[in-house]
């Protein structure tokens, strides 16, 4: 049932009908309703149980993590969970599935911590780690990708196993993972799988936008800037959520250097296209306001609120719910984003569609399973998302190595994540800002913003130099 | 996007409702799922 918060019946008689829906649009005209029910966001949903119960309360919405919840909803309770024994004579193992920022690290510091007996293994269907931040590099041409991939089979020589397969399946139960060239038995599992791109889910992406999280997207815009002599360049966030909540601005601040060094600013309109109400609104209003108005200044003109609804490639038409529609001639697109399909088939699938995780140990609700970086959702403790960043996922991989390793070592563990997290926000023209601060603190997040500068965009450079050397 | 300010977290998992005094029109006691929206 969808309720109208504070709109009227004419207004949820004309959604039911513009969305074609079966079931009922009902009116919380006065919105007693959507106060006593949500924090004041929407979409909220709420699941109830057949017993009165509530099942869950977010503002996350996903359609497959819905059906899980309501499948499991109607489900008999599970059985207690079996203790499984390790098999035969098998060394005790972690398996790590993912290679991005989390899993490295998680890997490296669980070998730092435990013997060479307890054997690691890392799974990914990449052979390279790829290190995120630079794409926007890549797209102003500052960049190759040999500068920012480094092979995880490096790994071996660190005393880990690296296995370049696709995971197929994550047997909980069995504790097993399943991969196209074998099956891993484990004592614990991380799962550091990301937050998936999804453009095939928009009709029209391929045609007309190019990938802004993707090399190759990358690499594309790097041409296509290149070679762009005038018109309208559009950054475009499809959907929420979206890992890194300050790429798309980073992108739109480089384009405009970028152009402005190419002499044919005055010839370009650069728009931003977003559903948030402000830059980074997880952040204290007063980072989001001040990247307004560098926006602002920088004359890149800022559409908040903006819900995507199509493309239409044959007149390069952005349309947005509310019946709008922009032409742009160039688009950096960041597509929808989900958790990986071997995710979505398990049961660890939570409602908001990401895994579900304690916020401080990370751990699921499964045995021996952790889950950490952007295939996560953390709940903050003002009801809102972490948000997805490597930042996040690398304090979090360090906590969850600690904490395997106090298991396996037969000692307490009081590992936690704080979260503690921080962000660089690349401006173009060697200048860069920096937020950083709590992201747990209560009500809200505390951040402090330092003031842009050269220094700041050296310091971004040279963490990247120092990552892409230390772990391999 | 925000509707409301000042509202706490929202109810919490785990709390129970009493679905026949929300005044909607459901019949039966076999689950229900509440979606809020707001136009923009």
């Amino acid at each position: 049932m969808y309720l109208g918060a504070f709109e009227t019946e004419e207004a949820c008689r004309a959604w039911k009908e513009e969305y074609e829906l079966e079931f009922p649009v009902i009116a919380d005209g006065d919105g007693t309703l959507f106060r006593a029910f949500t924090n004041g966001w929407v979409p909220w949903s709420v699941l109830v149980g057949p017993d009165g119960k509530v099942v869950f309360s977010e503002n996350e919405f996903d359609e497959s993590g819905f059906s899980n919840a309501i499948r499991q909803m109607y489900e008999a309770p599970s059985a207690e969970k079996r203790m499984t024994r390790r098999r035969g004579s098998r060394a005790p193992s972690t398996v790590i599935l993912g290679g991005g920022t989390g899993g490295l690290v998680a890997a490296r510091e669980l070998r730092r911590r435990l013997p060479s007996s307890h054997r690691i293994v890392l799974v990914d269907r990449s052979r390279d780690h790829v290190y995120q931040p630079s794409l926007l590099w890549q797209i102003v041409g500052q960049r190759r990708p040999d500068q920012y991939r480094r092979p995880l089979s490096r790994l071996e020589r660190k005393g880990i196993e690296f296995r370049n397969d696709e995971v197929e399946e994550i047997d909980l139960e069995s504790k097993r993972v399943r991969t196209a060239s074998g099956d891993l038995d484990y004592d614990s599992l991380v799962v550091s799988l990301g937050a998936q791109l999804a453009p095939e889910t928009v009709d029209g992406f391929e045609q007309m936008a190019y990938n802004l999280y993707d090399p190759q997207g990358c690499a594309q815009i790097h041409s296509a800037l290149e070679e762009f002599s005038g018109g309208t360049i559009g950054i475009l966030i499809t959907a929420m959520p979206y890992k890194c909540p300050a790429a798309p601005y980073e992108a739109a601040f480089l384009t405009e250097s970028f152009i402005r060094k190419k002499g044919i600013r005055r010839d370009v309109e650069i728009h931003l296209y977003t559903p948030e109400h402000m830059p980074m609104p997880v952040a204290p209003p007063a980072l989001g306001n001040s990247i307004v108005e560098l926006l602002s200044a920088r004359g890149i003109h800022y559409h908040p609120l903006f819900t995507f609804k199509e493309l239409r490639p044959e007149t390069r038409e952005v349309v947005s719910s509310g019946g709008r529609s922009d032409r742009v001639d160039l688009l950096l697109g960041i597509p929808p984003h989900q958790a990986p399909a071997v995710v979505r088939s398990s049961p660890l699938l939570g409602v908001s569609g990401f895994i579900h995780v304690d916020p401080r140990t990370l751990r699921t609700e499964h045995e021996g399973v952790f889950a950490i970086g952007d295939v996560t959702t953390i709940k903050l403790p003002n009801g809102k998302a972490l948000p997805k960043a490597g930042s996040f996922a690398h304090s979090e991989a360090k906590v969850v190595a600690e904490r395997i390793a106090d298991e396996v070592l037969g000692k307490r563990s009081d590992a936690s994540f704080e979260g503690k997290g921080h962000c660089w926000i690349e401006l173009g023209d060697g200048k860069a800002g920096f937020a950083g601060g709590d992201f747990y603190a209560e009500p809200d997040p505390r951040l402090t913003l330092r003031r842009p500068g050269r220094t700041l965009h050296w310091g971004k450079v040279a963490f990247e130099k120092w990552w892409l050397h230390h772990w391999f | 996007m925000k509707v409301v300010e000042g509202l706490s977290k929202g109810i919490a998992a785990g709390s129970t409702v009493s679905v026949a005094e929300l005044g909607l029109p459901v019949k039966g006691t076999n689950g229900l799922l509440l979606v809020f929206w707001k136009s923009t």
